[in-house]
């Protein structure tokens, strides 16, 4: 199955979902995409015309455009999920930093599709670090 | 995702005695046709999706929990990342919390393979005012 996973660039969570069986959608996906595909300088800091178009489906025209620009990349990646395992209480550097009025829009977003969201805490100890791979285990599991 | 070219990330855990050399060597000895590029935390592997797939899943037979896996959009030596050809290298800030991680994640996935479970925390509870003005009364 595909899990979006939040923070969508993080590598714990990118190899958690891989090594339990399932397919990660992430942001580096979705950038490769871009880098393969489209003749823009620097995607994901330089869009297309497309991109900001897409970002409208998911975030109103008063919105800035960066957080257009962000949802018009994870967006699709959440409409395409068939589950999300969000990480909460991430320290200030962890994930993709900016910009936490797309954060909160990313976790409106899941809610509002209805699939099953597994929010996990970041693990500050080794036994939060069992838990928290247990947990994410379970779900997997559970959703196979 | 693209069939044609898929670039992996490896990165190593802070708990294991595995090096990037090491690592890198082993990944070369697999004869797969893959480009292998050594890095501080590790190694990039570049190469058809299915080649690195592969590289990934013999690496996990031997160093099941100590190397890390993920996909990386730019490829390797990318002008516009790669540091050594003067990139930016932005994502570096969010692997290095990432590598900070790594070995609670490992000694994480060590204990559930060795049967732990999930135990949620306990719900904190509001104490009653009796034992408020308790507290408070041994405090004067």
């Amino acid at each position: 199955m595909k899990i979006f996973i939040d923070p969508p660039n993080s590598l714990v969570l990118f190899d958690l979902v891989e090594r339990f069986g399932h397919q990660p959608l992430s942001t580096m996906a979705a950038i490769q995409e871009r880098v393969d595909n489209i003749e823009v300088d620097m995607p994901p800091m330089n869009v297309t015309l497309d991109d900001v178009v897409k970002g409208l489906k998911y975030a109103g025209v008063e919105v800035p455009s960066g957080v257009r620009g962000r949802l018009a990349m994870w967006g699709p990646l959440i409409e395409e999920a068939d589950a999300a395992i969000v990480m909460d209480d991430c320290p200030y550097s962890f994930g993709c930093v900016g910009c936490e009025r797309s954060n909160l829009m990313v976790k409106y977003l899941l809610k509002r599709r209805g699939i099953p969201v597994l929010r996990v805490s970041y693990p500050e100890n080794d036994e939060q670090a069992v838990n928290f791979v247990a947990q994410t285990k379970e779900f997997l599991e559970g959703m196979k | 995702m693209s069939e044609e070219r898929e670039t992996r990330l490896f990165m190593i855990s802070p708990g294991s005695m595995l090096t990037p050399d090491q690592m890198v060597r082993m990944i070369h000895s697999f004869g797969d046709e893959v480009l292998v590029k050594e890095t501080c935390y590790g190694c990039l592997v570049e190469g058809p999706r299915d080649l690195v797939i592969a590289v990934r899943d013999k690496i996990r037979e031997n160093y099941r929990n100590e190397v890390f896996t993920k996909v990386r959009a730019y490829p390797c030596s990318d002008p516009r990342r790669c540091r050594a050809q003067h990139g930016t290298r932005p994502g570096f800030a969010q692997l290095e919390m990432e590598w900070e991680l790594l070995a609670r994640i490992q000694y994480g996935l060590a204990q559930v393979e060795k049967g732990a479970v999930y135990v949620p925390a306990k719900e904190k509870k509001r104490i009653s005012v009796n034992d408020f003005k308790k507290i408070c009364e041994v405090q004067q």
